[in-house]
């Protein structure tokens, strides 16, 4: 069962200027939960302090906690390798290795010590196939990735993330790059991999967080203004601002 | 502003290629195999350029294997790790100074220290060592060029599937700036392989008759200056142009070399 994952009171400066206030967010086991707001409103910034992928960022201050299942992730004691094998991610803009395909899917799993030829094979099988990706690449495997098309280049990205059998996967505006034809794909993709994984998803689409979230948060100006159930919050947003954004007409 | 650009262009190749077609004429009837193998005679006929080909790849070759790992590694730690910013500015600033020295003032303090102090002896190790001083500079440069324009995505994507920053480095940065760490090593090497004055100092205008790494370490460039400079007969002028050509040739052949390679890094199955 995938596990839940829960901030609480989660803050994140860059160089002293806050970012992100007092974030207490919760997506449950295995739901697709959106993330929607303003550009600049800290949307990534969350995503990224949920892998601690924010700590690579020179002058990123984290606050709060951030738990995944029981483990606070910003604990001492918590291993960062095994934490990012926990929490996958995919980036907004496709971003492959410019390595061959299968190089590509299997680096997360010899990153972690995977050698033998055969599993690995699996393994690259499994997370294309997850990725639905395979029918397209297979027997094409050493072919560069940068070769394939904006989209395939996307769900190849997720499949690279599936590897190494993540709990949790975060996607920031996963679509932004792609054409309809290509978002479609990847919203079925990720409408599949639903309840196998916990999905913490931003998208600037709100058509798209409608479709495929079970829940949508709302972020404005650092700050958490709405969350619920996504079809509640589409109909019958609580807050104006909500409504504002879902209209058209926030304005900051 | 176009058409004048296309002029001086032209101009600028028309003049490059009845410079190269002289140095060709005048050259090639010298360009035989016996001159590319056998050692130079002052005076008489035969003689040719052996030695110098030889130190002239010996000594190249030995910067680079020197400085190039050097230089990767500054511009890793300067690039991936980020130390703090006062030093790398200060660092950058000497690095930038360095670059704008004239090469026969490096190769002065490398004669004053070396060879004055130490006495070490005109060699071709003295003029390794006189090369390593030139060319540290440009390998941090071609380094941080190469690692700064691989894209940080490729990073981010590294470090989301749990990757340290050295597995990082290794699995992904350097292998994606391999191909732009190549081509700026063959720039490198081409640059090297021309420089006289600093070798003229330190690895002197003489080669043995049996080579060793301590003794005198003239190459091709250092030849063709020696020989256009102390009056080498009538042959002279025959013997210096079939030296450039062969010079010439060599750095081609470097740059076409590192060029492919680069290439096919960049673009594998191309
Ligand atoms: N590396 C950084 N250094 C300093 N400030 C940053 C950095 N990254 C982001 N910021 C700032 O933090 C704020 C939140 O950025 P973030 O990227 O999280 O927003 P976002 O909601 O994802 O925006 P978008 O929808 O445009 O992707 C912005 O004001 C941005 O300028
Ligand atoms: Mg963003």
């Amino acid at each position: 069962m995938a596990p839940t994952i829960r901030t609480e009171h989660l803050s994140v400066s860059y160089h002293r200027t806050p970012v992100l206030h007092q974030i207490s967010l919760e997506a449950a086991g295995g739901e697709v939960l959106a993330l929607i707001g303003p550009s600049g409103c800290g949307k990534s910034t969350f995503l990224r302090a949920l892998n601690r992928l924010v700590e690579e960022t020179p002058g990123a201050r984290v606050e709060g906690r951030v738990y995944l299942g029981n483990m606070n992730i910003y604990a001492p004691s918590v291993d960062v390798t095994q934490l990012r094998r926990r929490v996958g991610m995919v980036f907004q803009a496709p971003n492959p290795f410019p390595f061959s395909i299968f190089d590509n899917v299997a680096y997360g799993p010899r990153l972690h010590g995977v050698t033998d030829a055969g599993e690995l094979r699996r393994i690259v099988e499994r997370s294309l196939q997850e990725a639905a990706l395979w029918d397209e690449v297979r027997g094409k495997l050493r072919r560069p990735a940068l070769t394939l098309s904006g989209g395939q280049q996307q769900r190849l990205c997720i499949a690279r993330a599936l590897a190494v059998d993540p709990e949790v996967l975060l996607l920031d505006e996963p679509t932004a790059a792609l054409d309809p034809l290509s978002t479609e794909k990847i919203e079925e993709l990720i409408a599949n991999l639903r309840g196998r994984y916990t999905i913490v998803m931003v998208t600037h689409n709100l058509r798209q967080a409608a479709r495929i979230s079970d829940r949508t948060a709302f972020f404005a100006e650092g700050r958490l203004v709405e969350v619920g159930w996504t079809r509640q919050m589409f109909t019958a947003p609580q807050d104006p601002r909500t409504e504002q954004y879902l209209t058209g007409r926030y304005q900051p | 502003m176009h058409h004048l650009a296309f002029f001086v262009m032209l101009g600028a190749v028309l003049v490059m290629a009845g410079l190269l077609l002289d140095v060709v004429r005048e050259g090639l009837p010298h360009l035989t195999w016996q001159f590319l193998t056998s050692a130079p005679k002052e005076r008489g006929e035969g003689g040719g350029i052996g030695p110098e080909i030889v130190n002239t790849i010996v000594m190249v070759g030995g910067a680079m294997i020197v400085t190039a790992p050097l230089g990767l590694l500054v511009g890793m730690s300067q690039v991936e790790w980020r130390p703090p910013h006062a030093v790398v500015s200060v660092f950058d600033q000497v690095r930038a100074t360095w670059l704008s020295i004239p090469s026969v003032v490096l190769g002065f303090l490398v004669y004053r220290v070396a060879i004055a102090w130490w006495h070490w002896p005109l060699s071709v190790v003295t003029g390794v060592l006189a090369l390593c001083v030139m060319n540290w500079p440009m390998m941090v440069s071609v380094a941080v060029t190469a690692l700064r324009n691989v894209p940080a995505t490729y990073r981010e994507a590294s470090w989301a599937l749990g990757a340290t920053r050295s597995q990082t480095v290794r699995r992904v940065v350097l292998p994606a700036a391999l191909g732009e760490l190549i081509n700026g090593w063959g720039w490198a090497m081409a640059r090297l392989a021309g420089e006289s004055a600093a070798l003229i100092m330190t690895a002197g205008l003489n080669v043995s008759t049996h080579w060793s790494a301590w003794g005198p370490g003239e190459t091709l460039a250092v030849y063709i200056w020696y020989v256009r400079t102390e009056g080498y007969g009538a042959r002279g002028s025959g013997v210096a142009a079939a030296t450039a050509l062969t010079l010439m040739l060599l750095i081609a052949l470097i740059l076409w070399v590192s060029g492919r390679l680069s290439d096919w890094r960049q673009h594998p199955g191309r």
